[in-house]
């Protein structure tokens, strides 16, 4: 394949993009999903700086030509977090390694049966999500169904590895029936310097509950790009929490439609960058109809000369009447070299909501660190203590023990690693 | 144990003690009484390491070593410790985590053997006994939620856990009920030894009762005005300090 010299990123990738996608049709079921994303791809741009929504986060470490090679490598399982666990390797279901409990139903997109029709190009948006759809080989639905309470979590391990530039797109749904209740652990895990495309949707039912943890503490020098879909139906409850390593390129799209009155949606968060990392999260909570909740806390924490961002976005829409939302950001920088760039917005159409955002960004309390090393524990201990306190308030209200145990050393490590990455 | 010559100190430029001298030798109790603004915490503070507090000339020597330019850590490590007039309240870290820290740290520098988690635990609620903390308080976040007495009784619990040759206590008694006073006095009482020296700052004769000194200091605009046995925190107290400082002041 030719490359114009001076041919800009973006215009690079899109024809990535179209190539791989091109290279992915075929004649099955999903057919008329892979090309309709893939006009939708020959009619837009892929994003740079100039877009408002990719201002502070460069595609330049994906001109490693990670769009042209699929990633084939393998690696070890991580220990589990559930009895019951789905493993894809590089977004290819392992059936072998996956073991499923008998009132939960699974179904693969491999082309043997269409995807459901709520899985549209509008609700994902974003060309990589579009892309994730052209190229759509496998991936899985779970469907619990109506008046079924799966007692135990379940864990979806989402490995993807290679030893040079590659990429993966991994597709994970997860549908709730109506009254049913469900507890989903997405985890993703990586090796080398891969790309995960990842698209995650969840759809949950009028009456239900829905707890949803996505665990991404990949490899400082992978990438991930996520778009995230929530659509939580009448009177039904997501709660869902997202705890993010900074990597060379991290990119975290939520989207959460509250279409239909009485649903509530918990969105919490913790990021933490080291190194050079980068984090970037671009979050949209859309109140559609009545009397709808939703509640965000995203706490995030940067180190070295990591860079960090966050958007939340609340879109209160005209016949959204007696909604409440609300949203904090909260950040604490660890040293002079990192950055975080948060904005908070607001579009509210009617006069009947309660509303609040709010951000913070700081650094250490002086004077608790004072404290702490008066009484003998040296400064970098003292700091990582604090660092960890900052967060320890959203782990320490998870529900799942194993979560819980798994996440407190993996900050720990998070805040005491400042792994460089080239 | 600490000698203090001719210290000039300065807060954001400020010049807050100016030429202070004090000594103060192994096993004996000092109290540091005098108006607000006069330099107590400044001293304090200083002499736990804080950094916003600059040595601009004299000395502080502990133990016959300089110690200014040592970090708060390592003033720890050398035995000195402060019982701050405003504890700190860490949330999402717990005491006992906390404890474990500070404790691991000081005793490994000190040479004395780690204590492993059994101990630490068992210790930590001894402690708690001896100020009369629920040890419930051990799982909460450091001073999170906890009353002003209960900040001040936490500061004593960790006393006598670290077990320091300088106690610089930093008006303890402040914000305490007459029983809380008791159980706080009876803690700091219980670790005065021959080879141990507490220099407490307080407003109050009252704490004075409950934990006798040696020598008592006022300490006015920077230096150290007089010094005397016990009984001159009686006649501060019926007399005030402005026949010390010269200005008038109403007697309590």
């Amino acid at each position: 394949m030719s490359v114009t010299a001076n041919e800009p990123l973006n215009v690079q990738l899109k024809r990535q993009a179209l190539a791989l996608a091109q290279a992915r049709l075929r004649d099955d079921a999903l057919t008329p999903v892979r090309r309709d994303a893939l006009k939708l791809l020959e009619h837009t741009e892929f994003p740079d700086r100039r877009s408002e929504q990719w201002k502070y986060t460069s595609l330049q470490p994906l001109s490693a030509g990670h769009l042209q090679r699929e990633a084939t490598g393998s690696a070890p399982l991580p220990a589990a977090l559930a009895a019951h666990r789905l493993v894809l390797v590089n977004g290819r279901y392992q059936p072998e390694l996956s073991q499923l409990p008998e009132n939960v139903s699974l179904t693969r997109f491999d082309g043997g049966e269409a995807l459901a029709a709520e899985t549209t190009d509008d609700t994902l948006r974003t060309p990589f999500a579009w892309l994730n759809n052209a190229t759509l080989h496998d991936g899985l639905q779970l469907t619990v169904a109506d008046d079924t309470v799966v007692a135990a979590p379940i864990e979806v391990l989402l490995l993807a590895s290679d030893t040079e530039a590659a990429h993966c797109h991994t597709r994970l749904r997860v549908s709730l029936g109506r009254h049913s209740k469900l507890t989903v652990i997405e985890r993703y895990a990586a090796s080398g310097p891969v790309l995960t495309n990842a698209v995650t949707e969840l759809v949950a039912a009028p009456g239900s509950s829905l707890t949803h943890y996505r665990l991404q503490a990949e490899n400082a020098e992978s990438l991930h790009i996520g778009t995230l879909v929530i659509a939580p139906q009448r009177d039904s409850q997501v709660q869902s929490f997202q705890l993010m390593q900074g990597n060379a390129l991290r990119r975290n799209d939520v989207r959460a439609i509250l279409a239909e009155s009485g649903a509530q949606l918990a969105l919490n968060g913790i990021f933490v960058g080291r190194g050079t990392t980068h984090i970037d999260n671009q979050i949209t909570v859309e109140h559609r109809a009545p009397h709808s909740h939703s509640e965000q806390l995203y706490k995030g924490m940067g180190g070295d000369s990591a860079k960090l961002v966050f958007n939340g976005r609340i879109h209160i829409f005209a016949g959204a009447k007696g909604t409440n939302a609300d949203l904090s950001n909260n950040n604490l920088l660890l040293t002079p070299g990192a950055e975080i760039n948060t904005k908070p917005e607001l579009e509210i159409y009617n006069d009947d909501v309660k509303c609040s955002h709010g951000t913070t960004c700081g650094q250490l309390d002086a004077g608790a660190l004072f404290y702490l090393r008066s009484r003998g524990v040296e400064a970098a201990e003292a700091k990582r203590m604090l660092g960890f306190g900052f967060v320890n308030e959203l782990l320490a209200a998870l529900p799942d023990e194993a979560v819980v145990e798994w996440a407190r050393p993996w900050l720990e490590q998070a805040l005491t690693d400042a792994e460089p990455v080239a | 144990m600490l000698e203090i010559r001719n210290l000039h100190a300065t807060v954001a430029g400020e010049e807050i003690l100016k030429g202070l001298d004090l000594t103060v030798k192994p096993g004996e109790v000092h109290a540091i009484m005098g108006p607000n603004g006069s330099g107590k915490s400044t001293l304090t503070n200083l002499l736990a390491g804080r950094e916003e507090y600059a040595v601009a000339s004299g000395e502080v020597l502990f133990e016959g070593k300089d110690v200014t330019e040592l970090e708060p850590e390592e003033r720890a490590h050398a035995g000195i410790y402060l019982a701050f007039q405003y504890p700190v309240e860490i949330p999402g870290v717990s005491n006992l985590e906390f404890l474990k820290a500070s404790l691991e740290a000081t005793r490994a520098a000190q040479g004395k053997e780690p204590w492993d988690a059994v101990t630490l635990l068992r210790q930590a609620r001894e402690a708690c006994k001896q100020v009369d903390l629920d040890p419930q308080f051990l799982k909460r976040g450091v001073n999170e939620g906890f009353s002003g007495g209960e900040k001040k009784r936490n500061e004593i619990m960790q006393m006598l856990l670290l077990e320091p040759k300088l106690a610089l206590l930093d008006e303890t008694d402040s914000g305490l009920d007459i029983d809380a006073l008791q159980v706080v006095a009876r803690g700091v009482n219980s670790l005065r030894s021959p080879d141990r020296a507490i220099v407490m700052v307080t407003h109050y004769q009252r704490l004075l009762d409950y934990i006798v000194p040696d020598y008592v200091h006022v300490l006015a605009d920077g230096r150290i005005l007089k010094s005397g046995g016990k009984e001159l925190a009686l006649e501060l107290e019926q007399r005030g300090y402005g026949w010390l400082t010269g200005e008038e002041e109403a007697s309590a």
